[in-house]
């Protein structure tokens, strides 16, 4: 008897930041106000509103505020002002804007799928991913994938090697050895937390949000503590190659173990890994450079299940639009050789919303790491680890694990709902179609070029 | 034609000023008042009498703290002027950019285009105290402007236009097919809305601007309220995957139907009513149980091919012989040979939204970052239906992100006949934009709600003037670029040939990052 199907489902939960976002809009009435309360009339989110056992208004609750400048119309005095809050633009970086991670929140907070109405309000094109544009052809190629059809699209992808081709012998039986492969069921993976005081809760919350996604966790070895052994079939010990004997005992209960990008000898670790520990996967991390691809073959021909490229979030927000480059010239290169299949391709670094997700695939990834956008959630400000600021949340106290726990789940369940709009969309049945799917994607340059360039 | 165009008179501009005690200007004159000595020079030195309105002995009784010196009937010119605060012999005042200025508006429409479109509904008139063409998105529209506009640094654009023997009209069929050849006077007419989606007062202001205007709004696929039958020959119905409310009766009603196989904002992903605001009313006339989330399903599941499609149109032809057929559809990669294959369907007009366009709800995924903005498919699909030799059968509009007037001009520019404005109408009903549209009781300024109080902020009489007032401004505009281009006919302006930037110059447009 088979194993019942169980469909894959996110429990989400609603989850509130501990300190939320300062608000976006402040109001403020000026002395001008003579209290005749036509603010608190027309106000239909109930920033203005008077006291209970009084005729007088109280102070404007900023946290409710949408900004849609009605009590500024009304008031017959002129006697509002709304602004933008100061304290809410400087929240986050260049690429870390404050309005992605006020979407981040919501996103956190309820797990659901941001929507709203009237049209896009950003820039006509933006930086890295946001130059490109996903095409949803279902017109011109419907496929009756449709969106009544999403409880069917599969978001799973495997993350190991597979042959290029099987080999049988004269009596039909298999000879090649079929490696194994890992099915997660979301194309993300949770990468290590950056350090800080309250690494310990963290990595358990990371353990057991990973577990209850069917996903995996990257933890350095060095910090491994026993605590986190139930969780050990989601975790990815992250080694630095000398040290692989340190670790004999942790690589043993992996079934993933990732080597760290440090000096040349990564090609011995991982040999000697895949020598003696033949059920235990292998991913190499390195940071993207102008050698990615080239590496990626060597990687491949060398017998790693995984390769793990990733480009730190300083070097993101300064140089935004290399992302997707490379993340493409990997897998181009990959492709070229024939070892495409022969490896899975894990992109971290810029992932900052739920689009990149799907971008990133699109580009030739089979999954990404996700970083600083669950650490961000639970009230990182985005200062990039060693010199924490001062009010950085994850530095002054240990998070609650089960509430941060509840918080990355419904982050990550937001963002695969919103994959699954992406996959309904275009079309696609799952995940592991939509790698490389560059029909699927336009480009900024193309299409400027094409229709606004030089034409001969 | 142009007897016909010049036998339209346009409807008559009145006054329509907002329902507001105040209005946003970009300019505060701020009063510290632990500084003034209350001796009245500033307001005596204000051109604009700043400060003319009674004192406010109230808020002076108060030693601290800041007032702002207002009239709602006059705005502060400036640092360009800034008479009070040189006068103050206290250093009380100062004159500062209007924070509430700062934080309306984004990128796309900028506090600028949202005032000068509220300006122009109000009265008809444009003044050049706002940039009233172009937003700051940094890309398409905004970069591009027509030859002229780079030689003159402000275009005064008055009465003087209204006059003038320039044919700003389109016509609506250009298949000789024996269904009738409908002209409007501007080449623009109003978006898909529906009932839900929009108020009823809404659609009926909107429905009573396009009377009179000789030209047609929509009423989305949502339903054809009985309100709205005294326009029926200026209503489009939208046929979509939902068929809310649609029937033979509708569909025989209207002098076009649109067949809207998806929408820029959210292609690929069908229609989406949020729970809130299916109220009973609503629910009945789409034929569906009240405050249930309604999802127009996609695709369309009888419509699987160019034959499909040919089919669905036919039945569309059969049901309502008089009517033409519009397709509505979005902007993916290929869409030139979505516009081919519309051609071969026998659709008369060809509606293109784009992704920047206007929607009462959908997923801020979708509206960020699918579709091709439409100053690429226009050309895409005007280049390509000249070299299939068809473009002259062919109507085609632009919708999804036209904003004003020079929008629409730059857009017949690159290869359209005409356009389909929604959120610029809405604009001119005062919206502010500020995202609460898939909210029940939603829209603050009375306009995207079915909410049965906030519904009667907007009356169908004041709406319906100020779409008028908007779309006579924008006819002045017209003429003022056809004047300015030598062209006598806004036909003209769209091009014959295929679109070829060189040099970022192609038919008087000038894209400002290939300028040489």
């Amino acid at each position: 008897m088979g194993t019942m199907f169980e469909r894959y489902q996110i429990e989400v939960e609603e989850t509130l930041a501990k300190i939320q976002l300062p608000p976006k809009f402040l109001i403020q009435r000026y002395n001008n106000c003579t209290n005749v309360q036509e603010c608190a009339q027309v106000c239909i989110f109930d920033v203005h509103k008077t006291g209970e056992n009084s005729h007088k208004l109280m102070d404007p609750i900023n946290e409710l505020c949408r900004g849609c400048h009605q009590c500024v119309l009304a008031c017959p005095k002129d006697a509002i002002s709304l602004r933008i809050n100061p304290e809410f633009e400087n929240i986050g970086n260049t690429y870390f804007t404050p309005d992605r991670i006020k979407t981040l929140y919501f996103e956190a907070d309820t797990g659901r799928v941001p929507v709203s109405g009237t049209g896009y309000k950003g820039t006509f094109v933006g930086t890295g991913f946001d130059r490109i544009w996903f095409d949803f052809s279902e017109i011109v190629r419907p496929t009756r994938d449709g969106i009544h059809g999403r409880e069917y699209i599969s978001t799973s992808v495997d993350l190991g090697r597979t042959l290029p081709y099987l080999q049988f012998d004269n009596n039909g039986n298999l000879v090649s050895e079929v490696p194994q492969v890992i099915e997660i069921s979301i194309p993300m993976i949770l990468d290590a937390p950056l350090p800080s005081k309250t690494r310990k809760p963290l990595q358990l919350a990371l353990a057991k949000a990973a577990t209850r996604l069917n996903t995996f966790v990257m933890v350095n070895a060095k910090d491994y503590f026993d605590e986190l052994s139930p969780y050990h079939a989601h975790l990815i010990p992250r080694i630095v190659p000398d040290e692989i004997d340190d670790y004999e005992n942790l690589i043993n209960i992996s079934r993933i173990i990732e080597l760290d990008f440090s000096n040349n000898d990564i090609i011995d670790s991982l040999k000697r890994i895949k020598e003696t520990h033949k059920s235990v996967l292998v991913s190499t991390r390195f940071p993207y450079d102008d050698q990615s691809g080239e590496r990626a073959v060597a990687l491949s021909k060398q017998g790693a299940d995984i390769i793990h490229f990733y480009m730190t979030d300083d070097v993101i927000e300064q140089t935004p639009n290399r992302i997707k480059d490379v993340i493409q010239v990997t897998h181009s290169h990959l492709v070229e050789h024939h070892l495409r299949d022969g490896v899975t391709l894990i992109s971290g670094g810029g992932i900052a919303e739920a689009a990149h997700v799907p971008k990133s695939i699109i580009l030739g990834a089979d999954a990404v790491s996700v970083g600083l956008a669950y650490q961000i959630v639970l009230g990182c400000r985005v200062c990039y680890g060693d010199n924490h600021s001062i009010n950085c949340l994850l530095q002054i106290e240990p998070p609650d694990i089960e509430w941060a726990a509840q918080r990355i789940v419904n982050l990550i369940a937001s963002w695969r709902d919103q994959q699954l709009e992406v996959l309904g969309g275009m079309g696609i049945r799952e995940v592991r179609r939509q790698r490389g799917e560059l029909g699927r994607a336009m480009f900024y340059e193309d299409l400027e070029a094409k229709i606004f360039g030089e034409q001969e | 034609m142009m007897q016909k165009q010049l036998m339209f008179q346009s409807p008559e501009v009145k006054t329509t000023p907002p329902k507001y005690s105040t209005t946003i200007t970009k300019y505060e004159v701020l009063l510290d008042r632990a500084k003034c000595n209350i001796c009245g020079i500033c307001l005596e030195t204000c051109p604009e009498y700043l400060g003319s309105t009674p004192l406010d002995y109230e808020a002076f009784a108060t030693p601290e703290g800041y007032l702002r010196l207002s009239n709602p009937t006059a705005s502060c010119l400036g640092p360009s002027c800034k008479r009070c605060v040189r006068v103050c012999p206290t250093d009380a005042l100062s004159v500062e950019i209007n924070p509430h200025y700062l934080a309306l508006g984004d990128s796309r429409w900028t506090a600028d285009l949202l005032l000068s479109t509220w300006e122009q509904a109000a009265t008809g008139k444009l003044t050049n105290d706002y940039e009233y063409r172009i937003g700051m998105s940094g890309g398409g529209f905004d970069k591009l402007r027509f030859g002229f506009e780079l030689n003159e640094a402000t275009l005064e654009i008055d009465d003087r236009y209204d006059d003038l023997c320039l044919d700003t009209s389109i016509v609506l069929n250009k298949r000789m097919d024996g269904r009738p050849k409908i002209e409007i006077p501007i080449p623009v007419y109003g978006a898909d809305m529906s009932y839900g989606s929009i108020s009823l007062n809404i659609m009926r202001a909107r429905a009573m601007a396009a009377k009179a205007w000789n030209t047609f709004t929509s009423t989305g696929e949502g339903g054809y309220p009985d309100e709205i039958i005294p326009y029926k020959d200026h209503i489009i119905t939208q046929v979509a995957t939902g068929h809310f409310g649609v029937n033979a009766e509708t569909i025989k009603r209207a002098p076009i139907i649109v067949l809207k196989y998806a929408q820029g904002a959210k292609p690929g992903l069908g229609g989406h009513l949020l729970a809130d605001k299916v109220t009973p009313e609503v629910a009945k006339i789409r034929e569906v149980v009240p405050y249930i989330s309604l999802f127009s399903p996609f695709p369309f599941h009888n419509v699987y091919s160019v034959e499909d499609h040919y089919r669905h149109v036919q039945l569309m032809k059969d049901i309502n012989p008089r009517a033409l057929v519009s397709v509505k559809v979005s902007t993916p990669i290929d869409v030139n040979m979505v516009a081919i294959g519309s051609y071969y369907a026998t659709a008369n007009i060809l509606q293109i939204d784009g992704g920047h366009g206007g929607t009462g709800a959908a997923p801020d995924i979708a509206k960020k970052n699918i579709a091709m903005p439409i100053e690429y498919a226009i050309p895409l699909v005007h280049n390509y239906l000249v070299s299939e030799g068809v473009r002259d059968e062919m109507v085609i509009l632009a919708s999804g992100g036209i904003r004003t007037a020079f929008d629409v001009a730059k857009i017949i520019a690159l290869g359209a006949d005409g356009a389909v404005i929604g959120t610029s109408e809405l604009i001119g009903l005062s919206c502010k934009r500020c995202e609460n549209c898939e909210r029940g009781r939603g829209c603050p300024s009375g306009i995207a709600t079915t909410d049965p109080i906030l519904m009667h902020l907007v009356q169908p009489e004041w709406g319906a003037q100020r779409i008028i007032n908007l779309y006579h401004s924008w006819k002045r505009q017209w003429h003022y670029i056809l004047t300015q281009l030598e062209l006598e006919n806004i036909q003209e302006l769209r091009p014959k040939d295929e679109i070829k930037f060189k040099h970022g110059k192609c038919n008087h447009l000038i894209h400002l990052d290939y300028k040489r």
